[in-house]
């Protein structure tokens, strides 16, 4: 199987990934922080070396308010809903390329009863990029929140989201970075790009297992309701969307309100947490710049054979250097869904047909609602490899 | 039992029959797998004889097309586009008052059989006594072959398209050897004895791609009726040890001596207990595809020709098209077939592809799917 599929997870993952797992379930698999003996304090100890190591990737300022979660929906799911649940009438600013990750809880906080929040999707231009002048355009009084992925996972082009930081700072508001298309493969710098809220996937460009991923919760946002208070009637507090067993602090009736067990509730995904330390630290000692040239390289090298032949339609810049590995094309004549199946049967490559849960982006390129073949090259494709794809292409095309 | 037995006068006075094997069939449950021309003949003829419970399960809605030998449909079911099973279920209340009629509209899967069967702790449905065949693929017929053989439930196999059809009783190998049949005449074999792998997809004609002769689908049904009252009279000596194969346009009746097959071979299912089908190893599978109206339906192992990856799993693409061509507009080329059908006046696009794997485009539903690449390729 030739695998172009690393934008939903990335495969193959380095060798260390699966033996840091295995090693971590064969000595040391003990539930972390809900005993003191010697297997649950080395569990412990190696959730919080990955969270130091990570906030650290990151440049995060306090190791504490990182907080593993089992994927980048279910960070921001925790960002969203933990910033706005108490936020009636608010105004959230978000764009049209957003993933369903961002575009549902946002939807579902607009269309609720009473409490509702007000939303501006900002669009993209014809390339599938968002002008930070716009998102400031979109400002209003009862702004709270800007929400954006830092990648968009359709077309790959990356989005200026230090201008947006500066911009969101400058109005006293919240950013909430969606990177699970960039991180592990563009710098991502929480306080020099003013994020208050990362989101990131562990099993993507970061290379760990699918199960893992984690949220950066920044000081700007509101404090956690405290467990003395109890009561939910905090004015604006981070209300944790998932409450339960810490390992410390039992007798309080309430979620401890310390990070990171107060967006940690329930037994840690230690295994996947050990892999996904492997994989952060392939990334850190194979300099990511260098992935990411490749996968531009790649992603350039079909973007050259699809551009100028008229059997294919191109969507986002030609300029791979405007996106991270991901470009979405189409094989006139065939769906996308069958192209990718025929991929699949008579050429064993991996890619991904459809929407990509981003339904907004693709009426904005105006593929919905059949979408597009997205070929995303991870950091172990070859040019062997590539140029079966192309070839693949080409006899499909016909 | 305080019921009259008067309707049942003309067959109580068969010396096999007697008011005792009268009153064992009310006392009896069958479940009818699939309600079309074998399921509507089944169910009709044992709602007649007085089975006490019969289940009926089938995914389909009644078309025109299946008036010309679905006995117990009618024009106005078509026009009021009801489900088989629950017309069935109206139609025989008529029939027979006396007797329970559960009616069930769902997809027969590997996750559901059993429950259907009433074989799962807390099932709602009676523990049935016997499967009887009336349905169009083989996929659910090697399901219900392993569900028959885990529990021991007899399974009346049947089947007929164009002028030809084969029916079999299968009185399986149990765990511990102490089923009533297995003392005398002794356990038949099971399908998978037979053929253990079911044929490719698309290689078997179906009744929507090359077309069926009513009667030797009604012949065949009632050779299941036979079948299966034997083994609910608990007259097990009496079934028919063969395979029956009858081609009524070419005046063939053949029986083949299968008898052997369980001795010869190394059966996974019967000699080793391992129900692939019901473990859902074996079989297809279905995924809403992102994007479109589509489900896409895949094969794991378990057919001819289909490993982990087949690169051609004995699909007959030419063949294969010029079956659809009967049934709407195809385009082909040498990765996949296109086909626009119109199946009970919806309009469907069916793509194949080389290892069997299809979308069916023009729903959402997987059941739907599923009836579809049955009839038109042949599961």
């Amino acid at each position: 199987m030739l695998y172009f599929d690393n934008a939903a997870t990335s495969f193959p993952k380095p060798p260390e990934v699966a033996q840091a797992m295995a090693q971590l379930l064969a000595t040391d698999a003990a539930n972390p922080g809900r005993a003191g003996h010697r297997m649950a304090v080395r569990a412990e100890q190696k959730l919080d070396q990955t969270r130091l190591k990570l906030a650290r990737f990151f440049n995060a300022p306090d190791h504490h308010r990182l907080v593993f979660a089992m994927n980048c929906t279910d960070a921001l799911n925790m960002a969203i809903k933990g910033v706005l649940s108490d936020a009636s009438g608010a105004h959230v600013i978000t764009t049209v390329l957003e993933h369903n990750s961002v575009s549902r809880p946002l939807q579902s906080l607009a269309t609720s009863g009473g409490g509702g929040i007000e939303l501006t999707r900002v669009t993209c231009d014809d390339d599938g990029l968002i002008d930070p002048d716009e998102i400031r355009k979109a400002i209003q009084p009862n702004t709270k929140l800007i929400v954006m992925m830092q990648a968009s996972n359709v077309l790959g082009t990356i989005q200026d989201i230090a201008a947006v930081g500066k911009i969101a700072r400058e109005h006293d508001l919240l950013f909430c970075v969606d990177s699970a298309q960039s991180a592990g493969v563009l710098p991502i710098d929480i306080q020099a790009m003013n994020i208050d809220l990362l989101a990131f996937p562990g099993h993507k460009s970061l290379l760990g297992p699918t199960g893992t991923g984690g949220l950066y919760v920044g000081t700007r946002c509101p404090e956690p309701v405290s467990s003395s208070s109890g009561s939910g009637d905090h004015p604006a507090a981070f209300r944790p969307w998932r409450e339960g067993g810490t390992g410390g602090d039992s007798s309080s009736p309430s979620q401890p309100a310390m990070y990171p067990f107060y967006l940690e509730g329930g037994t840690p995904n230690t295994v996947g947490v050990a892999g996904l330390d492997a994989g952060l630290q392939y990334v850190i000692d194979h300099d990511m710049s260098k992935t990411l040239t490749h996968e531009q390289h790649m992603v350039q090298t079909i973007i050259d054979k699809v551009a100028d032949d008229d059997r294919f339609i191109l969507y986002g810049p030609p300029e791979a250097s405007k996106r991270v590995g991901t470009v979405s094309i189409n094989i006139k004549g065939y769906e996308p869904s069958d192209a990718a199946s025929i991929l699949d049967d008579s050429f064993e490559i991996a890619v991904r047909p459809g929407l990509h849960c981003s339904p907004y982006a693709h009426r904005r390129i105006g593929t919905y609602p059949a979408g597009s073949i997205r070929i995303s090259p991870g950091p172990f494709n070859t040019d062997e490899q590539l140029a079966t794809l192309l070839d693949a292409l080409d006899q499909i095309a016909g | 039992m305080t019921q009259s037995l008067d309707r049942y006068h003309r067959q109580i006075l068969l010396p096999c029959f007697g008011e005792e094997g009268q009153r064992k069939l009310l006392g009896s449950t069958a479940l009818i797998l699939g309600c079309g021309a074998l399921g509507t003949m089944n169910a009709s003829m044992l709602a007649r004889a007085g089975v006490g419970r019969l289940i009926i399960i089938d995914r389909d809605f009644i078309e025109l097309t299946n008036l010309q030998r679905q006995i117990l449909f009618n024009e106005a079911d078509v026009a009021n586009a009801i489900p088989k099973a629950a017309a069935a279920k109206e139609k025989l209340s008529g029939i027979n008052s006396d007797i329970e009629i559960i009616s069930v509209v769902d997809d027969i899967n590997h996750a559901n059989l059993e429950r259907y069967c009433g074989l799962t702790e807390g099932s709602e449905y009676p523990r049935v006594d016997v499967i009887v065949d009336g349905v169009d693929n083989f996929e659910t017929r090697y399901l219900a072959n392993d569900v028959a053989v885990k529990h021991g439930i007899p399974y009346i196999y049947g089947g007929a398209v164009g002028t030809f059809g084969a029916q079999y009783a299968i009185l399986p190998h149990t765990e511990k050897g102490d089923a009533p049949w297995e003392k005398l005449p002794g356990a038949t074999p099971c399908l998978r004895c037979i053929f253990e792998q079911m044929p490719p997809p698309g290689l078997t004609p179906t009744c929507d791609t090359v077309g069926v002769l009513g009667p030797v689908v009604s012949i065949i049904a009632n050779l299941e009726v036979v079948e299966t009252i034997k083994v609910l009279l608990g007259n097990f000596a009496a079934v028919r040890p063969t395979m029956l194969n009858i081609d009524v346009w070419e005046n063939t009746y053949r029986q083949l001596k299968i008898a052997k097959a369980y001795d010869v071979g190394d059966c996974p299912c019967c000699k080793h207990r391992k129900f692939e089908f019901i473990d859902g190893f074996f079989g297809s599978s279905t995924t809403t595809l992102c994007g479109r109206n589509a489900v896409q339906l895949t094969h794991k192992q378990g057919h001819v020709g289909t490993g982990s990856h087949s690169g051609g799993g004995g699909m007959n693409f030419d063949e294969i098209a010029d079956r659809l061509r009967k049934h709407g507009k195809v385009t082909a080329n040498k990765f996949m077939i296109r086909a626009e059908l119109t199946d009970n006046g919806n309009p469907y696009e069916l793509t194949l592809f080389t290892d069997g794997r299809a979308i069916v485009k023009g729903t959402k539903e997987s059941n739907i799917a599923r009836s579809i690449y049955a009839k038109y390729v042949g599961a």
